[in-house]
């Protein structure tokens, strides 16, 4: 793989800071670039820890916003907005990977194709997280904070009173959301909802 | 859940799940009040949240499972010969998915399409072999001429550099085996399943296909719609074969060999083989019926209907075990129905199968219809809606009871037998007028019906003679009993009449089939899509005269006054016989104003057509028994 060279600290800082401030297209331009980053962070934590250690998804935000983002002309709550869309872009490049793995495992299409040398992973959990995921969505459409809530918690790793600060809500709301969303979820991905 | 229930939902769920469980019933029924429903939905959540929480239910971090994704994806990225944004012929790279026994997969843009395919790269040792290649490309060649929604479609088969590939639609989405571990399906949805594979058979024996691996492996289900795929058309044989050690056999017995050599590697397969595939019979489209026939069985059960504890014994099971009939299943209500039309499909024999995909489409589309009705009156009753009756029928039916043709003839013209499937419709312009309900300027109702027509073919398990003929064409194979299934998706007055053979200069007699007081309570009324069918609860039994009968079935936005009156003979003495000759006279009358006759092709005889009133259709199905 290509290595991508630093991205402009400075560049990042302002679409960050004109994203906060209400522009939405600014979105568009930072999301690619967190992207790349994002995973390229990721890909390297991996091959570097291997199996058996878990990714710490705040550390590699963490270390993505110290590398994307100018310290010294950041206001603080671009730091929460920072966070919540890397919870967001985290969410994407799992469920990528996810998809094209739950793809691969059934063999691609017309074809029957034995990938035991290929798959290290078990298909249920690919599936697992796009179902999740697939859940998740129908849950930010009847409630989009509920939603935000399990986003920032499972897929960006924050702690509730992180979440809190992101928010700008009290920890008790995030933890009562937290309840109803999880509970919500659990009976979809089960099934045993009624319909 | 729409938001204002979820908000409902939450607030009760937000204070109750702090309560001990006796503190929390009481809160919950007080919060709920009447509305039953609400607190079902309560409780399910709360029930939901205690196991959430003892499972410790996304407590983890998504990345934790991630993390083993990211690694196993850059190993494939490492080991794949093509590279992520490499050209390939007019494909882009986008990304490596896998690698296996056949080749390397990846997911690839067409750039001269700008769509996104699966890119199969066969790799060498397959593609070295000439006579495996000439097979490939003419299944591939075959494959890729079915259009059919329900199939994989196959893009190209082509060679770039060397290198040959199979471009196919590209289908995010999760095999059924996937779908089936991760939850219990509903009748519903097994239904619907089945229909579509089904549907995909049927245009694949059509074609002269046979599928011959139908298993939930090779089943897709698409994330985004929940539409149905088929996988592996015209292919199976190729892997089948990769497995064998044998060299060379005639296609048909090709699964046979792929058995006996090496049962363990196809193991999944076996268990859906049909009793001719496991004794390597010429193999026909009626294995792939029984192979529909156990993926059902599994889905409804979860079981498989033969399993043995060793291949062989999975084998005498196939070729000699009845599995558990479905409704012994009671937890899942099977229908009587849907066991009679899976015992169908197990047939031992072939031919005592459903002969074709088409002929169970069938059944399962009409039983799924009328589930659906079912499941529509429950919620309209129980919602206080405008009571809703129609013709319903639990009892069940006896075995190998239906086949379904459909004849009809209509707007001047002669629609001959068609086996199934066809929608007769014909839109009415509704000119302006004060008496249409729709909105001043109310766009033109397009006006259909759909009907079809079930004969039964066996009695005693011994098929009839053919009693009913048209010229040309073989109608119905039948003992003179049929069912009609109407079905209109805009609510109109239906009202279906039957006309014996006229003897010699007497009056024609009219039977009213419906309404009836069983049928629609007497009502001609009939709802959007409601389904009637008639005879309720039995085969409408044509006379066994020789002679031509006639169905009318007339459909109409208002109330028709002249048939209005037939309400009146429709009761179970006369057996809807209209004795009274004036009445007869009047309804004769509508009828014959309301249709026109022209020449028929043969002998100069009379065919019934429509005439095109407005605001209403008027069919009529003609048999003709010699």
């Amino acid at each position: 793989m290509k290595k991508n060279p630093p991205p402009q600290q400075h560049h990042i800082t302002e679409l960050l800071a004109e994203w906060s401030d209400g522009n939405q297209s600014a979105l568009d331009e930072l999301y690619p670039l967190v992207y790349d980053e994002l995973h390229r962070l990721a890909r390297r934590y991996m091959s570097r820890e291997r199996k058996g250690h878990t990714l710490q998804t705040t550390a590699l935000i963490n270390e993505a916003y110290v590398r994307l983002v100018d310290q010294r002309n950041v206001h603080w709550a671009n730091r929460s907005h920072f966070f919540a869309i890397s919870a967001q872009i985290m969410r994407r490049i799992l469920i990528d990977h996810a998809r094209r793995h739950a793809y691969a495992k059934r063999g691609g299409g017309a074809q029957q194709v034995s990938l035991e040398e290929a798959a290290t992973v078990t298909p249920d959990q690919s599936l697992e997280l796009i179902r999740l995921d697939e859940a998740l969505k129908s849950l930010s459409e009847m409630d989009p904070r509920r939603g935000q809530v399990v986003e920032l918690r499972y897929f960006g790793g924050l702690n509730n009173e992180e979440i809190a600060g992101v928010l700008n809500v009290s920890e008790n709301t995030v933890t009562r959301d937290w309840n109803m969303a999880r509970a919500w979820l659990y009976q979809q991905l089960t099934g045993s909802g009624a319909n | 859940m729409n938001p204002e229930r979820w908000q409902q939902v939450s607030r009760i769920f937000k204070s109750a799940i702090s309560l001990d469980d006796e503190a929390r019933a009481e809160y919950v029924a007080g919060q709920c009040g009447v509305d039953e429903s609400l607190r079902v939905e309560v409780e399910k959540l709360i029930e939901s949240h205690q196991r959430a929480s003892e499972e410790k239910f996304i407590e983890g971090m998504a990345a934790e499972a991630g993390a083993a994704l990211i690694i196993a994806d850059d190993e494939i990225e490492k080991q794949s010969a093509l590279n992520k944004g490499q050209q390939f012929g007019s494909y882009v790279i986008l990304d490596a998915l896998g690698a296996g026994g056949m080749g390397e997969v990846y997911l690839a843009k067409d750039s001269r399409l700008d769509r996104t395919v699966a890119l199969k790269v066969l790799s060498q040792d397959i593609s070295s072999d000439q006579r495996r290649m000439q097979r490939f490309r003419q299944e591939a060649k075959i494959a890729s001429s079915l259009n059919q929604p329900n199939i994989v479609t196959i893009f190209e088969f082509g060679e770039v550099d060397g290198l040959t590939f199979l471009a196919t639609e590209f289908i995010d989405g999760e095999t059924l085996r996937d779908y089936l571990r991760a939850k219990k399906l509903k009748i519903g949805e097994i239904l619907e399943i089945a229909i579509q594979v089904l549907a995909a058979l049927d245009a694949a024996h059509e074609a002269r296909i046979v599928h011959r691996d139908i298993k939930p492996e090779n089943v897709m289900i698409r994330r985004r719609d929940r539409v149905v795929k088929v996988l592996d058309f015209g292919l199976a044989k190729v892997t089948e074969k990769r497995s064998s050690v044998l060299t060379d056999h005639d296609a048909d017995s090709e699964a046979a060999t792929a058995f006996k050599t090496a049962p363990g590697l196809v193991m999944g397969t076996v268990n859906y083989m049909s009793p001719e595939q496991a004794q390597s019979h010429a193999l026909d489209e009626r294995t792939d019926i029984w192979s529909t026939g156990v993926m059902i069985y599994e889905m409804v059960s979860g079981l498989m209907p033969f399993k043995g504890a060793t291949t062989s014994h999975t084998i005498v099971q196939i070729l000699e075990k009845d599995p558990v009939p479905l409704t012994q299943f009671t937890s899942r209500q099977a229908p009587e129905e849907l066991q009679r039309i899976v015992s169908k499909a197990l047939a031992k024999s072939p031919d005592d199968r459903y002969q074709t995909a088409k002929d169970m489409l069938i059944d399962l589309r009409s039983l799924k219809r009328h589930m659906d009705l079912d499941a529509e009156i429950q919620r309209t009753s129980s919602s206080g809606s405008p009571r809703v009756t129609v013709a319903t029928d639990e009892t069940p039916h006896e075995p190998n009871k239906k086949r379904v043709v459909i004849y009809a003839l209509i707007a001047m013209a002669v629609v001959t037998a068609a086996i199934f499937g066809i929608n007769i419709w014909r839109s009415s312009r509704a000119r302006t007028n004060a008496s249409i309900t729709p909105p001043a300027a109310a766009p033109v109702a397009e006006r259909s019906l759909t009907y079809w027509i079930t004969v039964q073919k066996f009695r005693n398990g011994r098929p009839y003679q053919p009693p009913f003929t048209q010229p040309g064409e073989m109608i119905f194979e039948a003992d003179y009993q049929i069912r009609v299934n109407i079905r209109s998706p805009q609510s109109g007055y239906l009202y279906v009449l039957n006309e014996g053979p006229p003897e010699a200069s007497a009056q024609p007699e009219f039977v009213v089939v419906f309404p009836s007081p069983t049928a629609n309570s007497g009502s001609p009324l009939v709802a959007a899509e409601q389904l009637v069918q008639i005879p309720e609860q039995s085969w409408l039994k044509f006379d066994a005269q020789q002679g031509t009968e006639k169905l009318w079935l007339v459909f109409a936005e208002n109330a028709v006054p002249e048939l209005e009156a037939v309400k009146s003979f429709a009761n179970p003495q006369t057996r809807g016989l209209i004795t009274d000759p004036a009445r007869n006279k009047v309804v004769q009358n509508f009828l014959t104003t309301h249709s026109s006759t022209k020449p028929g092709y043969e002998k100069g005889e009379a065919l019934t057509t429509l005439k095109t009133p407005q605001k209403l259709l008027v069919y009529a199905i003609r048999l003709e028994h010699h």
